[in-house]
């Protein structure tokens, strides 16, 4: 009788796939995600305040906090990462990347308390921070992107340069670039986040650091001596350690220019997802259900 | 109980029950004339249960095509354990072996790695506790709150496995620990599981602070030193105890005056670390209010179950369906 009226043939089709959905059939469909570690410079200077934006704070760690915890919420789930703390020459992984959707209250929580205090030291040599991040990341997963956000202010100034050993592009990846162009003062915190004046320039220290495997650049740059202590981003600094790094340079301005920078398909990795197609199968018997009543095909009604 | 769906788009597909109820199933057969036909009640009840079994049907499956499911839940538990704040120091000297020889951040049996590893598996047994996490080094770094988040806390513990930097500066990480307790509920042990090689000093005013702290929040201290040869035993008083040759004896004398249970634990070989952390879990086991989470469970099946039943009511009726009337 299926052969001879086809209503019941639908019908028929629409239960069969109502009973595949007990199978619980999945279909491998492929899937970008994401995964960074976020680094964050948590020196002094990042407490400039030379953002102005709506809704956003002004100083700079906090405008980077902001703008990571909304990139977090911007990657798809399956994405992961990590978070991590630059100051001196050294980077501190707080945790190895962990996925974002299931993880979420505690990434937020922990982006949450980065704060200038926990640095183990006041110095700033981003271009020596920049590569350890990279070594590190390397170490663990290469496979790992690396968003570095910097003011690209060495503090002091520093006369010889380090030597990038690594392979450059070998980690992909941001250089973020934190502040305004404009030189701006820093303001001094105690231990209790309470203004104590700005930094000036005898508070910074002169003597540049030294170990081996450094070159030595021709021109040290010398602060004037005095005077207020000015930050600014150093632009040209960091599209140097972009060039010598493989690693894109992305002015910070608004949190939604980093999410679409971060989301840039040369990051994404292609992983294949098992998703759930019941509803594909549902929607099919609902369609052969809806034509039994819709579909006017009363070949079958001869009168005998 | 929560109930959600992850396609709610799909619930406008439920507008298709309206079509059985206006529309109609059956081909309609040719009748002469069919107002000599009397009416039938029974034929009348049989269309309307046909047609709203039709219209369910669309409904159920409109339903299981937006994928109900209850939201996760926490729900709350009484078990054995307690709020563990994780205190590493990642000083510098975490990166040599016991034997005092500094190896590259990555070789296997640094302290820091082995602590690692040990602390890993410490934190994936207990399975009720709370686990809170601070590394700390010149300045305390607040790596974790507390959280059952146990791949979390795990991801964190791993990736000490980067070199450590600068000194040990050991109160004002305790001080955050502590920190962690205030305005909790008392459930449960409070322990705050330090993990140092020593080498510590806390200055005078505040080691009243910390000491005024601890008794507050009445937290437990569990002090995992790392010795290595050269460093002093605790059990032992040095001929001349002072703050720059035998720190970590001085700070032991502290902790035992802070008026709150503290034990130290010497650990001078990857054994003797395992012993420790076995000893920790072996003490702490209180009752505890916990949350245990309960996975959002997908209930899209009971939809698709009740469509099949309905369709199947329909499919057994066509079966049954008059093809042509004999005039």
């Amino acid at each position: 009788m299926f052969l001879r009226d086809w209503r019941a043939a639908a019908l028929l089709v629409a239960a069969v796939l109502a009973v595949l959905t007990f199978a619980d059939p999945k279909l491998s469909l492929p899937l970008r995600v994401y995964r960074y570690a976020f680094v964050v410079d948590i020196t002094q200077s990042m407490n400039a305040r030379d953002y102005h934006i709506d809704n956003m704070p002004a100083d700079r760690l906090n405008f980077v906090k902001e703008s990571i915890r909304q990139a977090v919420h911007a990657l798809p789930c399956g994405s992961e990462v990590a978070l991590g703390l630059f100051t001196t020459r050294s980077v501190q992984l707080l945790f190895e990347p962990i996925e974002v959707c299931e993880h979420l209250p505690v990434i937020d929580d922990v982006l949450a308390h980065i704060d200038w205090r926990m640095a183990w030291a006041a110095n700033s040599f981003i271009e020596q921070g920049v590569y350890a991040a990279i070594r590190d990341i390397k170490k663990r997963d290469p496979g790992v992107r690396l968003a570095f956000f910097t003011d690209g202010q060495e503090a002091p100034p520093q006369t010889i340069r380090p030597i990038f050993f690594e392979k450059p592009g070998e980690i992909a990846g941001l250089i973020v670039g934190v502040g305004g162009l404009h030189p701006i003062t820093v303001p001094k915190y105690d231990r209790e986040n309470r203004l104590v004046g700005y930094w000036e320039n005898t508070d910074i220290a002169q003597i540049p650091e030294s170990t081996t495997a450094y070159q030595t650049t021709e021109t040290a740059p010398r602060p004037s001596h005095g005077g207020y202590y000015l930050s600014w981003l150093d632009e040209n600094h960091l599209r140097e350690l972009s060039a010598t790094t493989g690693l894109r340079y992305h002015r910070l301005e608004t949190p939604r220019a980093l999410v679409d920078a971060l989301r840039a398909p040369e990051f994404a990795e292609r992983r294949t997802s098992r998703t759930d197609i019941r509803w594909l199968l549902g929607l099919a018997a609902l369609l052969l259900f809806a034509s039994v009543y819709l579909v006017a095909g009363d070949e079958s009604s001869k009168r005998v | 109980m929560n109930i959600g769906f992850s396609a709610p788009w799909a619930l406008l597909l439920g507008f298709a029950a309206l079509i059985p109820l206006l529309g109609r199933g059956q081909p309609a057969i040719l009748y002469s004339s069919i107002s000599i036909l009397p009416s039938d009640p029974l034929s009348t009840l049989l269309d309307r249960v046909l047609r709203f079994g039709a219209a369910a049907a669309a409904l159920c499956l409109s339903l299981g095509i937006a994928g109900p499911y209850l939201s996760e839940r926490w729900v709350e538990r009484i078990g054995t354990g307690a709020h563990i704040v994780l205190l590493l120091d990642r000083s510098s000297s975490m990166n040599e072996d016991f034997s005092g020889q500094y190896l590259g951040g990555r070789a296997q049996e640094t302290k820091g790695a082995v602590a690692r590893k040990l602390l890993a598996e410490f934190v994936t047994r207990r399975e009720h506790d709370l686990f809170a996490m601070i590394d700390f080094s010149a300045a305390p770094i607040y790596v974790m709150p507390f959280t059952q988040d146990k791949q979390a806390v795990l991801a964190a513990i791993e990736a000490t496995s980067g070199r450590g930097h600068g000194a040990t500066n050991i109160a004002p990480a305790l001080a955050m620990a502590l920190d962690f307790y205030s305005g909790k509920p008392f459930s449960g042990s409070r322990i705050i599981l330090l993990v140092s090689d020593g080498a510590a000093q806390i200055e005078e005013e505040t080691r009243d602070q910390l000491r005024q702290w601890f008794q507050e929040t009445q937290a437990t201290l569990y002090w995992i030193y790392l010795r290595n040869p050269r460093s002093g035993r605790l059990s032992e008083k040095p001929a001349n105890p002072n703050e720059s040759t035998t720190p970590e004896y001085l700070l032991h004398e502290y902790f035992q005056s802070l008026g709150v249970p503290y034990r130290a634990f010497e650990a001078d070989n990857p054994d003797a670390l395992q012993h420790a952390i076995a000893e920790v879990e072996r003490l702490e086991n209180l009752p505890l209010h916990y949350l245990e989470k309960l996975p959002r469970q997908d209930v899209s099946n009971y939809c698709y179950g009740a469509a099949l039943a309905f369709l199947a009511l329909l499919l057994g009726a066509k079966f049954l369906e008059v093809k042509s009337w004999p005039a």
